[in-house]
């Protein structure tokens, strides 16, 4: 498989999401990789021709018809212009690339999902190939924390997945005053507060992380005082991703490359990497 | 496709960045295509500030009233405000006196005669509004500012650049004419993007583009005294295109 | 089987029947005294005294700046067509020879760049010996690459050894035979034998990232990006795009990159994971001596002394490289 070149892809839906972000359907052909074979965890780049290319995570679960599903937020050089895009616009994408979660670790264990803002895009992916493959996986808890009510993702979804008992969903934001009109149960407190009130069986659970990079520390500690080891702990990280499969060295964490060997690391495998966990 | 509506406009300064954009004379007729220029008074009259602008490039420092008023009216007015040259990212040869007291400068010109209009110290564009991006450059690259036009149309704005001349200058396997030829070249703390123009054909760089991001300025003072130029020599060169470098 | 000889003065000989083969390059010392890689002029020898040129041979794999993809809106993107010519590198030194080996693994690996894969296949390596001189370290540490060729010339006092390590380099001795001779001669030590050495234990443990000499280093940068301009391993690129004021058509560049400069590792918003020059210093330190993903461990450093060359503010991570090392033993 040539990842050199972009593959042709189009828009055929584009949903604001939060002010700043929307979910961006693509049609692709459906024997391609990009669309047919990925990992949650894993990302794509995505090229808006004339603009420049960014990686992205996957953020649906891998499907019959070539659709693919993203969470894009519109801050970046070509994430901007993005936001107009239209149906029927012509992108370009190129991948999977990277590793992603580990799905068949998570085989016969509970679950404990830790997502941050953006980072519910991969965990959604992960979430939904676990709902897809019911029995896998024991319990399923998910922790989602965004600066306020109105940045939480796929809130209606979340919802609905815990009122039909699949998940265990507990909400937060930042800073309260952000709170209102929220949905039931929202905290007013910093994500990895939520830690306090768990009851994991550290024996039997394995947790996946994605977030922004400052929350990282304190949910690897909250993590490690639950009992959980390094190697059941498993993280997503960000890096400047540009050519997707090692030469570019933009990417590099410590002495290993994001894209290359990440983005999703377990944390034994970070051990003594500096810069993993800032 | 619909046009984009874009203003050009020049405050202080010498015109060159807007010549250097209708000197694109291959593409002006796709620029025409792509572009309606509803406000450029230096090229097509009559120049009336009228409904909102996808973009406006403005040229030259700020040093009259008036010109305040015409930015901020062009800053309100538009989705983009892009400076455009030198003067207007970094306040440009206009502002090499500042911090001289201005109303002696005004005698050394002017002598007792009467001046037309009232002025102030000049400033670059930053400091007045808010600018979207910037096309730096004494006049701009020809390029960089087709490539700001083109991506313009796609609603992208420039991608900055981080490195020096030097970095060009080396990627050219040039001589350097600092450390070996013992050359005033300022390419150490000046801005690339002109593809190391100066030091290819063997001139120094002048620092026409402004300061390169994190520059050390101390170091590089270290370095120039090495090579028999004084820190006021420096200081005094760097600020002919940026008057706001400081120790 | 006695040593293949080549006399001096059948030099100019050797170069214009190796002409035959391919466009021929070497080190050559232009009016303004600077020695570049670039085309032997027919009748002209190149400089074979001069230790080091100011870019690598890199520049012949990587160009500087060069188009990657073409869009245009009935295609999509596509790879540029690029007609590669054989070319023939003449008087290339072991580390260099060792830093095209280090290219090789990055761009040669598991989906090879094709650029690179192109413009290397068509690519004839003729080394020669050199004596480092006191910016060089190839000779204080040893590296694992290995600086392959396809012809070898070792100097003696009146001409060189030669001696072919390809089939290549079986073809091009075939073809210039009736200029060597065979000779008794005792061929001095190879001059490339600091390099294919086995590869240290990879050192596991993090950089310290207290010691002083980071910020010290960082103090004194310039951020000129010379030091990976003219490295014959780094290989960083940044990738640009510029669209068309057609509207339909665009093109991608990569170009060489820098991880000293401020935007090396910005990720989308401004954030940037090398927030300071210190821990940039500590990035660079760690491609140059430990290496990256799959290349851990193996140094990309080959000792040529560029970098410290033209360094204006004479910086030199080797002096920290070896008191780093000297820890390795203590481990
Ligand atoms: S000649 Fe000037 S621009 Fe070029 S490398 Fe030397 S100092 Fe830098
Ligand atoms: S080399 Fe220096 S003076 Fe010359 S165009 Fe570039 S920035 Fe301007
Ligand atoms: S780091 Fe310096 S000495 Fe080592 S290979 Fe690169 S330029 Fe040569
Ligand atoms: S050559 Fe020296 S001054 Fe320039 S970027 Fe490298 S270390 Fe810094
Ligand atoms: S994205 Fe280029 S090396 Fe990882």
């Amino acid at each position: 498989m040539n990842n050199n070149v972009p593959f042709p892809a189009v828009v055929s839906a584009i949903r604001p999401l939060t002010v700043e972000t929307s979910l961006i359907t693509l049609d692709t052909d459906p024997h391609h990789p990009v669309a047919a074979s990925f990992l949650p965890g894993q990302f794509l780049e995505l090229s808006l021709p004339g603009v420049g290319e960014f990686p992205v995570s996957y953020c649906g679960f891998p499907s019959v018809d070539g659709s693919i599903e993203l969470c894009i937020r519109h801050v970046g050089h070509v994430t901007t212009p993005l936001q107009t895009a239209a149906p029927g616009d012509g992108v370009g994408v190129r991948g999977p690339f990277g590793h992603g979660f580990p799905l068949s670790a998570y085989s016969g264990l509970d679950l404990l999902l830790i997502a941050g803002g953006l980072g519910m895009a991969p965990l959604r992916s992960l979430l939904l190939a676990l709902l897809k493959q019911r029995g896998l996986c024991g319990r399923l808890t998910l922790l989602y924390g965004a600066r306020e009510t109105g940045a939480l993702l796929f809130l209606d979804e979340l919802l609905e997945m815990q009122k039909r008992g699949v998940i265990e969903l507990q909400l937060t934001v930042d800073r309260p005053g952000y709170c209102l009109n929220g949905p039931p149960d929202c905290r007013v407190a910093m994500l990895p507060d939520l830690m306090d009130q768990l009851d994991v069986d550290p024996g039997r659970t394995c947790a996946a992380i994605c977030g922004p990079p400052v929350v990282y520390p304190l949910l690897v500690s909250g993590l490690r005082l639950l009992g959980l080891t390094d190697n059941r702990i498993h993280l997503s990280l960000e890096r400047r991703m540009k050519c997707g499969v090692g030469r570019c060295g933009h990417c590099a964490v410590g002495t290993r490359l994001c894209c290359a060997d990440g983005p999703v690391f377990s944390l034994a495998e970070l051990a003594g990497t500096e810069g993993a966990i800032v | 496709m619909k046009k984009m509506r874009v203003a050009i406009a020049g405050l202080t300064a010498c015109s060159g960045c807007q010549l250097a954009l209708l000197n694109c004379e291959d593409e002006l007729p796709e620029l025409f295509e792509k572009f309606a220029f509803h406000f450029f008074p230096m090229a097509c009259s009559p120049a009336l500030l009228e409904g909102e602008y996808d973009a406006a490039l403005v040229e030259g420092c700020l040093s009259m009233p008036h010109e305040k008023e015409l930015l901020l009216e062009l800053r309100k007015r538009s989705v983009h405000l892009i400076a455009l040259g030198t003067c207007a990212v970094w306040g440009g040869v206009a502002a090499l006196r500042n911090g001289e007291d201005r109303e002696w400068l005004r005698q050394q010109v002017y002598g007792h005669n009467p001046v037309a209009s009232e002025t102030f110290e000049p400033l670059p564009l930053h400091r007045v509004v808010k600018v979207d991006a910037a096309v730096t450059g004494c006049p701009p690259e020809k390029e960089e500012l087709l490539r700001l036009l083109a991506g313009l149309t796609r609603g992208a704005l420039p991608v900055g650049i981080d490195y020096p001349v030097c970095t060009e200058c080396r990627m050219r396997e040039n001589l350097c004419l600092l450390t070996e030829r013992d050359m005033f070249c300022l390419g150490l703390l000046t801005l690339g993007g002109c593809g190391a123009r100066c030091p290819s054909l063997g001139v120094p760089c002048e620092g026409c583009r402004g300061p390169v991001p994190e520059a050390n300025l101390a170091e590089a003072l270290e370095i120039y005294s090495e090579k028999g130029f004084g820190r006021i020599t420096v200081l005094d060169r760097l600020r002919r295109f940026c008057p706001e470098w400081k120790l | 089987m006695a040593p293949q000889y080549i006399a001096s003065h059948n030099l100019a000989a050797l170069l214009d029947r190796l002409r035959r083969y391919g466009e021929l390059h070497g080190p050559v010392r232009g009016d303004d005294e600077v020695v570049r890689f670039a085309a032997i002029a027919p009748g002209t020898l190149p400089d074979l005294s001069a230790l080091r040129t100011l870019l690598p041979p890199k520049k012949y794999l990587l160009h500087p700046q060069e188009t990657i993809l073409n869009y245009t809106a009935a295609a999509g993107y596509q790879m540029p067509a690029e007609e590669v010519r054989p070319l023939i590198l003449f008087g290339v030194h072991p580390c260099d020879l060792a830093g095209i080996n280090y290219l090789d693994r990055v761009f040669l690996g598991d989906a090879p760049d094709p650029l690179y894969a192109a413009r290397r296949s068509a690519l004839t390596l003729i080394g020669i010996s050199c004596t480092p001189d006191e910016f060089c370290s190839c000779h204080i540490s040893p590296s694992p690459l290995n600086a392959l060729t396809d012809l070898s010339l070792q100097s003696l006092a009146d001409g060189y050894a030669i001696s072919s390590g390809s089939p290549r380099g079986d073809e091009l001795l075939e073809g210039v035979k009736e200029i060597l001779e065979e000779r008794d001669i005792a061929v001095p030590e190879d001059t490339r034998r600091f390099f294919g050495q086995v590869a240290a234990e990879p050192l596991r443990q993090e950089l310290d990232a207290t010691l002083p000499d980071w910020q010290t280093l960082a103090d004194a940068c310039l951020g000129c990006g010379a030091c990976s301009i003219c490295c014959p391993t780094c290989y960083c690129f940044d990738v640009l795009e510029f669209g068309g004021l057609d509207g339909r058509s665009a093109v991608r560049l990569r170009q060489w990159d820098n991880c000293l400069l401020k935007c090396h590792a910005e990720v989308a918003g401004g954030m940037s994971f090398q927030k300071n020059r210190a821990e940039r210093f500590r990035y660079r330190y760690r491609h140059k001596f430990r290496g990256f993903g799959p290349l851990q461990g193996i140094p990309s450093c080959v000792g040529c002394g560029r970098c410290r060359v033209v360094c204006p503010a004479g910086l030199d991570l080797r002096p920290l490289a070896e008191r780093l090392d000297e820890g390795r033993h203590e481990q």
